[in-house]
C-alpha cells in the first residue's frame, strides 16, 4: 500500500465522520440550525432547551454512536486477526449472548433498576458479556494457549447456553414489559447516551489502538496464518492473549451501552482491508474511523426513517450487514 | 340448589357492590343484575344453543354465533370486568392469569393468554371468546376460529366506545336491559363528572408513560386521550403515530414539556426515571411537582370502571403545582 493512497482514505474517513456529525446534529424533535451551533461553540446557554438538547443529548448521541462503531470494528478486526479467519466477528466468543443474559438478569431479578444512582442493566451486561468471555476462554484453552477451533466451539456452545437462559428468564418474566426492554436492548440503541457513559468506551478504544499501533506488523503477519507468523518471530501465543483480551473488554464496553449491535465487525475490516490492503499501516484507525461512521450513519438513517425514537439501530446495521456476509460467504466459496 | 349456582349469586352481589361504589360516588345509580333462571346451570349450560345467526364484531371478522351464548370467557382483563358487570356470571367459563377485578373472578379457571394456553381454552369449549384489538394476536384468534372458538374483538377509542362495547356485549348475550342501565348509570356519572366546574386556566397537557426503558407512552389514538379530555386536561403527545403507544425520545419530550407526568409517584420516579433521565427535570411538570401515580389496572382497562379512571385522572389534574 502506497502512503500517499493509504493518507487519501485516513483524510476521506476523518471527512466523513465529521460530515455525518454535522448532518446528524441537525436531525432531531428540535430544529437545530447552524446559527445555533455556533452560538453554542461562543457561549452556551443550557436555559435554552435546544442548545440543552444539542450539548446534553445530540452530540454524545453521535460520539457514542461513533465509539461503539469504532469499537466493534476494531474488535472484530482484531478477532479476524486472533483467528486468522476473515469470516470472525467480535461476538465471537458469547459477548453478544453474554452481555444479553447479564441484562435479561437485571431485568428480571432486581427489585430496582438503579442502585447508589448507577443505572444497572449496562454494569450487568458488562459483568455478563466479561464472565461469558472467561467461561469460553477457560474451556477453549489447550495448555496455556488459545487455538482458535476448540475457542470458536466454545464460544458457539456457551453462546447458545447464555442466550437459552436469557430466553428462559424471559419467558418465567412476570410482565410483557420487561420482555420489550430485553427486546429493544438486543436490537441496539444509543437512545440513553450522556456524557457520563462516554468516558468508558473512549478509553477503551484509545487503549486498544494505542497498543496495537505498536503491534501493528505483528498483527497483519498473523492474519496470514499462524505458521507463517510463527516462522517470522511472531509470539504467537501472548499475541493471541492480547488480542482477545482487548477485543473482548472493548466488545463489552460497547454491549453493555448500546446492546449487541451486528455486522459492524464484520463488515467495516473486510471493507478497510479491501480500501488499504491486509497489512496496511493505517488499518487500525481507519478501521476505526470507518466504523464510527458507518454507525453514525446507520442511527441517522433509522431516526430518519422513523422519528423520533428510530428504527433500532441493529436493524438497520443487519440490514446492510447481511446482504455484505452472503456476498462474502460467496466470494470465498469460489 | 347446584352449588355453583349459590356462587355464582354470591360472585354478582360481591361485583355489583363493588360497581355500585364506584358509580354511586358519582352521582349514577347502577341497576343491580338480576338472576338467570336455572337454565344457566353448567349442565344446562352445556347443551348445544338451537340457533345461530351472524354478527360482525369491531375489526369487521364476521361471526357465527349462538343466539344465546352459554359458555363464554374473555382473553382481556378489561372484557372479563365487563363481562361480569353484564353477563350472567356463571356462563363465564374461565379467566386469563392477569384478569384480578372483580374478586369473585379469582374462583374460575386460569387460560394462560400469553402465550396462549390453545390446549386449555378449546378444552373449555367456549361458545364465544370476547377480546379487545391489541390484546390477542390475530393469530392465535385465527387458529381460535379454525378450532371452532369464534372470537370476538371490540376496539375503542373513546370512552363512548366502551359504552358502546358494553351494550354491544348485551345483545350479543341477552342481556340488553342489563347492559343499558349500567351504560345509564356510567354516562349519568360521568356527566356529574364533567359538571364539576374545571380549573382555571387551560386545560394541561399530559403526558403518561408506559415504560422507562426505552420511554414509551400513550399515544393520541389510545383512549387515554379521550379519559384526559373528560377529566379536563389533554394528552400532550399531539402527533399521531402507527403505534397506539409509542416510544418517545428525551429531546422529543423535552420540546413537549408537559405540565402533567403520570406514570408514577413524584418520589418514585426522581430516584428511578428522571434520575436516568436527569435533562427532563427540566420540564413543567417536574418543575412544578405535577408527577403523579395512577392505579394501573384502572388505566390500563377500558372496562366498567372507565368512570372510575376519569375522575382518578381529574383528581389528579386538579392538584395545585408546587414549587
Amino acid at each position: 500500500m502506497k502512503p500517499a493512497r493509504a493518507g487519501l482514505w485516513l483524510g476521506l474517513s476523518v471527512g466523513l465522520l465529521l460530515g455525518l456529525l454535522v448532518l446528524g446534529l441537525r436531525v432531531g424533535s428540535f430544529a437545530i440550525d447552524f446559527e445555533l451551533m455556533r452560538r453554542v461553540l461562543h457561549h452556551y446557554d443550557p436555559t435554552e432547551p435546544a442548545q440543552l438538547v444539542l450539548v446534553e443529548l445530540r452530540l454524545p448521541r453521535l460520539l457514542l454512536a461513533v465509539l461503539a462503531g469504532a469499537g466493534l470494528a476494531v474488535s472484530g478486526y482484531l478477532m479476524q486477526t486472533m483467528v486468522s479467519n476473515a469470516l470472525a466477528d467480535p461476538y465471537l466468543l458469547g459477548t453478544a449472548s453474554g452481555g444479553g443474559l447479564g441484562a435479561v438478569l437485571c431485568f428480571a431479578l432486581l427489585p430496582t433498576l438503579t442502585w447508589a444512582g448507577v443505572y444497572l442493566p449496562p454494569v450487568a451486561a458488562l459483568l455478563g458479556a466479561l464472565g461469558t468471555t472467561l467461561v469460553v476462554l477457560a474451556l477453549g484453552m489447550d495448555r496455556g494457549q488459545l487455538r482458535p477451533a476448540p475457542l470458536l466451539l466454545s464460544g458457539v456452545a456457551v453462546g447458545s447456553l447464555a442466550t437459552a437462559l436469557g430466553g428462559l428468564l424471559t419467558f418465567l418474566s412476570d410482565t410483557p414489559d420487561k420482555l420489550r426492554t430485553v427486546t429493544f436492548w438486543a436490537m441496539g440503541s444509543f437512545e440513553r447516551a450522556g456524557w457520563n457513559l462516554l468516558p468508558y468506551p473512549a478509553v477503551a478504544l484509545v487503549a486498544t489502538l494505542v497498543v496495537f499501533a505498536f503491534l501493528q506488523k505483528d498483527v497483519a503477519i498473523l492474519l496470514l496464518g499462524e505458521e507463517r507468523a510463527a516462522a517470522l518471530g511472531v509470539p504467537v501465543v501472548r499475541l493471541r492473549w492480547l488480542l482477545v483480551v482487548t477485543a473482548s473488554a472493548l466488545t463489552g464496553c460497547v454491549v453493555a451501552l448500546c446492546g449487541p449491535i451486528g455486522f459492524v465487525g464484520l463488515m467495516i475490516p473486510h471493507v478497510t482491508r479491501w480500501l488499504l490492503g491486509a497489512t496496511g499501516r493505517w488499518n487500525l484507525l481507519v478501521c476505526a474511523l470507518l466504523g464510527g461512521g458507518f454507525l453514525l450513519g446507520c442511527d441517522l438513517l433509522a431516526r430518519l426513517l422513523y422519528p423520533p425514537a428510530g428504527v433500532p439501530v441493529g436493524i438497520v446495521t443487519a440490514l446492510f450487514g447481511v446482504p455484505f456476509f452472503v456476498y462474502l460467504l460467496r466470494k470465498q466459496g469460489s | 340448589m347446584h352449588p355453583l349456582h349459590l356462587w355464582s349469586i354470591f360472585a354478582r352481589m360481591r361485583f355489583s357492590v363493588s360497581l355500585l361504589l364506584s358509580v354511586v360516588l358519582g352521582g349514577g345509580l347502577l341497576a343491580c343484575q338480576s338472576d338467570q333462571p336455572a337454565s344457566s346451570q353448567p349442565a344446562a349450560a352445556a347443551q348445544l344453543p338451537a340457533t345461530t345467526h351472524w354478527v360482525t364484531d369491531d375489526l369487521g371478522h364476521r361471526l357465527q354465533l349462538p343466539v344465546q351464548p352459554r359458555r363464554i370467557m374473555a382473553l382481556a382483563p378489561s372484557m372479563t370486568e365487563m363481562l361480569y358487570a353484564v353477563a350472567d356470571t356463571a356462563t363465564i367459563v374461565a379467566r386469563t392469569q392477569v384478569c384480578d377485578f372483580p374478586r369473585a373472578v379469582a374462583h374460575k379457571p386460569v387460560v394462560n393468554s400469553y402465550p396462549l394456553d390453545l390446549e386449555k381454552l378449546v378444552a373449555l369449549h367456549p361458545d364465544v371468546v370476547f377480546t379487545v384489538e391489541g390484546i390477542t394476536s390475530q393469530d392465535d384468534a385465527a387458529r381460535l376460529q379454525q378450532l371452532g372458538v369464534p372470537v370476538y374483538f371490540q376496539r375503542y377509542t373513546t370512552v363512548e366506545d366502551v359504552f358502546r362495547g358494553m351494550q354491544q356485549l348485551g345483545q350479543l348475550l341477552g342481556r340488553t336491559a342489563q347492559a343499558r342501565h349500567l351504560t345509564d348509570s356510567l354516562r349519568t356519572a360521568l356527566a356529574a363528572l364533567q359538571k364539576t366546574p374545571p380549573t382555571p386556566g387551560p386545560a394541561p397537557r399530559v403526558l403518561a408513560i408506559t415504560w422507562q426503558d426505552p420511554i414509551y407512552v400513550y399515544g393520541q389514538n389510545t383512549l387515554f386521550t379521550d379519559k384526559i379530555r373528560l377529566a379536563g386536561g389533554q394528552n400532550a403527545l399531539q402527533e399521531v403515530f402507527a403505534q397506539p403507544y409509542p416510544a418517545l425520545t428525551r429531546e422529543y419530550i423535552l420540546r413537549l414539556n408537559p405540565d402533567v407526568l403520570l406514570g408514577g409517584r413524584f418520589g418514585q420516579l426522581d430516584s428511578t426515571f428522571f434520575k436516568a433521565y436527569p435533562e427532563l427535570r427540566r420540564i413543567n411538570a417536574y418543575q412544578t411537582k405535577r408527577v403523579f401515580a395512577v392505579t394501573g389496572n384502572l388505566m390500563e382497562r377500558p372496562g366498567p370502571r372507565v368512570v372510575e379512571s376519569v375522575r382518578e385522572l381529574q383528581g389528579l389534574l386538579r392538584q395545585p403545582a408546587q414549587p
